[in-house]
C-alpha cells in the first residue's frame, strides 16, 4: 500500500487556485518534503492529506482510504503551522493528557506517556506551566509532542522547526527521521532549504499551487545551476575592474555582476573553485573572502521554480 | 467485547473533557467563586422582587396559591437546564474555533457526538449541582413552598426535557459551525421560545396568539408541569401526561440537530473552513 496517493488534485478557494492538478505518491519509510515559497500551496496540500479540506478536483488516497474517514484521520500525527492550537489556561502536560485520552489512551497510561513525550521534546521543566506562558518555540515543541501521541504510520508536519533554535530544530528533525527509519511516512512542509540535507528522501517543489519538481532529493540537486561564488578582491596599488577579472578567468569562470571590490563569479561546467582561485592569484589579485553565493539546494530550487 | 471496550474508551474521553474544563474554569478562580456568590445574590434579589408581587396575579397550582419566589425558583431551575442544553455546545464550538483547537480535536478518533457531549459534560455535572444548591438555599432560608413529593417526578420530567433543548442546542451548534457567529434566525426562535416559556411570569399575561404558541412550546409545558408537581402537590399526575409530548419533541429536535451538524461538518470540510472564525 502506498501511504499517500494524489491524482491530479486541485483545490480552489473562490477564484484562487491554491493547488493545481497535483499528482504525487509517497512511499512508506520516507520523509517527503513539500518545498516552496510562501503561498505555494504547501499547507493546503497538507490539509488535503489530513482530511481537513476536500479537493475540488482529482482523487486522494491516504493510508489506503479516504482521508475524510475518522478511522484514517485518527492514524495521522499532525503538526499544524499555526501557533494557537492548545488550551492556553492549562499546562502542557494537561493538554497532552487530554489529547492522549482522546486518542484512546487510558488516564494513567496517558499521563506517563504525556510526560515521556514532553521529555522527548525538551519540555520536562515546563510541563506544569500554563501553555499561555510558553514561547512560540515551546508551543511548537508541544505540537510535535502531540503529533507523536499517534504512534502511527503517517506524520504531517507543517513548518515544525520554524520557531525553534538550531539545536531544537535538529532534534525535531532527528525525531521524525527516526520515525521514517522505523517505517512511518513523514511529509515535511517547509520553505527553509537548510532543513533538507540529512532529513528528506524525496521532494515536491511547489509554486503557485503547481508542481515544479517531484522526485529524489539527489535528482533535484543534480539539476542545480552552475555554482556561483561571491568573491572579494583587492589589487595592491590599483583598482579591480570586473572586465580585468573576467579576462583573467577566461575559460574557467565568468563575472556575473558586482562592483570593483565584491563580485559574483559563476564557474564554468567543468571548472572547480581551486582553478578559479589560482587564476585570480596568478593575475595579481588578493583574495579577501570567498563563499558560495547560494547553497546547492537553494540553487536547485530556484532552477526548478524558473522552469 | 470490542463494543464494551469501545464504550469504556468513549466514557474515558468524556471524563477527559470534564477534567480539562474543570482545570480551565479553576484557573479563573475569582470567576469560579464569583459564580457561586452570584447564586446567592440571585436568591436575595428574587426574595425582594417577591415582596413586590401580589401572589393573586399568579396561577394556582393544585388549588394552592404559590409565592412568587416559588414560582420563579422553578423558572430559574429549568432555565439553567435550558441555557445549558441550548447554548453550551454552540458556545464551546465557538471557543474551540477561536482557540484553534477545533481542528486538532477533529483529528482525534473521538466521534462527533462524543465531542458534542464532551464539550458540555462539565456543565452537565456542574449546572445541576449549582441549581440544587440554589434551590436548597431558597428552601432553607426563604418561603418557597416546594413540596418534596414533586422532586422525583420533576427529575423524570427533566430527563425527558433536556434532550429537547439539547436538540435545539445542536441546531445552534450547526449554525455556529456554518455561520461562525450563529444565525440571527435561530436567535429569534430561541427568544420566542423563552418569552412563551413562562419562566418568570405567568403565561396568562401573554396575548392570546402567544398563549397558543406557548401551549405547543415544550419548555412551557415542562415549566407548568414542574410547578404543578412541586408547588401544587400533584406529583406524578402532573408529569406523566406530558412525557410522550416531550419525547416526540425531543426526537424531532435531536434528529434535526444531528442532521444539521452532519451537514455543517461536511460543508466545512468541503470549504476547508472548519477552524475558521
Amino acid at each position: 500500500m502506498i501511504p499517500i496517493k494524489f491524482d491530479s488534485v486541485s483545490r480552489s478557494y473562490g477564484d484562487k487556485l491554491a493547488v493545481d492538478r497535483v499528482s504525487l505518491s509517497v512511499d512508506a519509510g520516507t520523509v517527503h518534503c513539500l518545498l516552496g515559497p510562501n503561498g505555494a500551496g504547501k499547507t493546503t496540500l497538507l490539509r488535503l492529506m489530513a482530511g481537513l479540506v476536500a479537493p475540488t478536483g482529482g482523487t486522494i488516497e491516504i493510508l489506503g482510504g479516504d482521508p475524510f474517514s475518522k478511522h484514517i484521520r485518527s492514524r495521522i500525527g499532525w503538526v499544524p503551522s499555526v501557533d494557537r492550537s492548545f488550551y492556553m489556561r492549562i499546562s502542557g502536560v494537561e493538554n497532552l493528557l487530554f489529547f492522549a485520552r482522546q486518542y484512546g489512551r487510558r488516564k494513567r497510561d496517558a499521563s506517563s506517556h504525556a510526560r515521556k513525550l514532553l521529555e522527548m521534546v525538551g519540555l520536562s521543566e515546563s510541563a506544569d506551566l500554563a501553555v499561555g506562558g510558553y514561547s512560540h518555540g515551546m508551543t511548537k515543541r508541544l505540537a510535535v509532542a502531540r503529533a507523536l501521541i499517534v504512534d502511527g504510520p503517517l506524520y504531517l508536519v507543517d513548518e515544525a522547526t520554524h520557531d525553534l533554535d538550531i539545536e531544537g530544530s535538529a532534534e525535531v528533525r532527528a525525531m521524525f527521521r527516526e520515525k521514517a527509519n522505523g517505517g512511518a511516512t513523514v511529509v515535511w512542509s517547509t520553505h527553509r532549504l537548510t532543513e533538507l540535507n540529512g532529513l528528506v528522501d524525496t521532494v515536491t517543489v511547489l509554486d503557485r499551487g503547481m508542481t515544479r519538481f517531484d522526485g529524489d532529493l539527489d535528482e533535484m540537486l543534480s539539476m542545480s545551476d552552475r555554482p556561483v561564488y561571491r568573491v572579494q578582491l583587492r589589487k595592491p596599488g590599483g583598482v579591480v575592474h570586473p572586465d580585468e577579472v573576467n579576462r583573467s578567468l577566461s575559460g574557467v569562470a565568468s563575472v556575473l555582476g558586482g562592483n570593483n571590490r565584491d563580485m559574483s563569479i559563476e564557474l564554468n561546467p567543468d571548472s572547480v573553485l581551486g582553478t578559479v582561485l589560482r587564476r585570480l592569484l596568478e593575475s595579481g589579485f588578493d583574495i579577501h573572502d570567498c563563499y558560495p553565493e547560494t547553497g546547492l539546494v537553494e540553487r536547485a530550487m530556484e532552477a526548478r521554480l524558473r522552469t | 467485547m470490542t463494543r464494551r471496550f469501545s464504550a469504556v474508551t468513549e466514557v474515558d474521553r468524556l471524563l477527559a473533557f470534564a477534567r480539562r474544563d474543570f482545570k480551565i474554569r479553576w484557573s479563573y478562580r475569582t470567576a469560579f467563586i464569583g459564580d457561586i456568590l452570584n447564586l446567592f445574590a440571585q436568591v436575595v434579589m428574587f426574595a425582594f422582587i417577591g415582596l413586590m408581587i401580589d401572589p393573586a396575579v399568579l396561577p394556582e397550582y393544585g388549588g394552592q396559591e404559590p409565592s412568587y419566589l416559588g414560582f420563579a425558583a422553578i423558572g430559574i431551575a429549568l432555565g439553567a437546564f435550558i441555557q445549558l442544553g441550548m447554548g453550551r455546545v454552540s458556545t464551546a464550538i465557538r471557543t474551540e474555533q477561536l482557540m484553534g483547537t477545533l481542528e486538532p480535536l477533529f483529528m482525534t478518533p473521538t466521534r462527533s457526538t462524543s465531542l458534542q457531549v464532551g464539550m458540555a459534560i462539565y456543565d452537565f455535572i456542574y449546572v445541576p449541582l449549582r441549581t440544587a444548591l440554589l434551590l436548597a438555599a431558597m428552601v432553607a432560608f426563604l418561603d418557597v413552598g416546594v413540596l418534596a413529593s414533586g422532586i422525583l417526578p420533576t427529575m423524570l420530567l427533566i430527563v425527558f426535557f433536556v434532550p429537547f433543548v439539547w436538540g435545539l442546542g445542536t441546531l445552534a451548534a450547526a449554525a455556529i459551525l456554518t455561520f461562525k457567529r450563529g444565525g440571527a434566525g435561530l436567535g429569534l426562535a430561541a427568544l420566542l421560545l423563552n418569552i412563551t416559556s413562562g419562566a418568570y411570569f405567568p403565561l396568562d399575561l401573554l396575548p392570546d396568539w402567544m398563549q397558543t404558541i406557548a401551549n405547543l412550546n415544550p419548555i412551557a409545558v415542562a415549566m407548568e408541569a414542574s410547578r404543578e408537581a412541586l408547588l401544587g402537590g400533584e406529583g406524578w399526575g402532573a408529569v406523566v401526561p406530558h412525557l410522550a409530548f416531550l419525547f416526540v419533541a425531543a426526537m424531532i429536535t435531536l434528529v434535526l440537530g444531528w442532521a444539521a451538524v452532519r451537514m455543517a461538518l461536511r460543508r466545512e470540510h468541503r470549504l476547508g473552513t472548519l477552524g475558521a472564525y
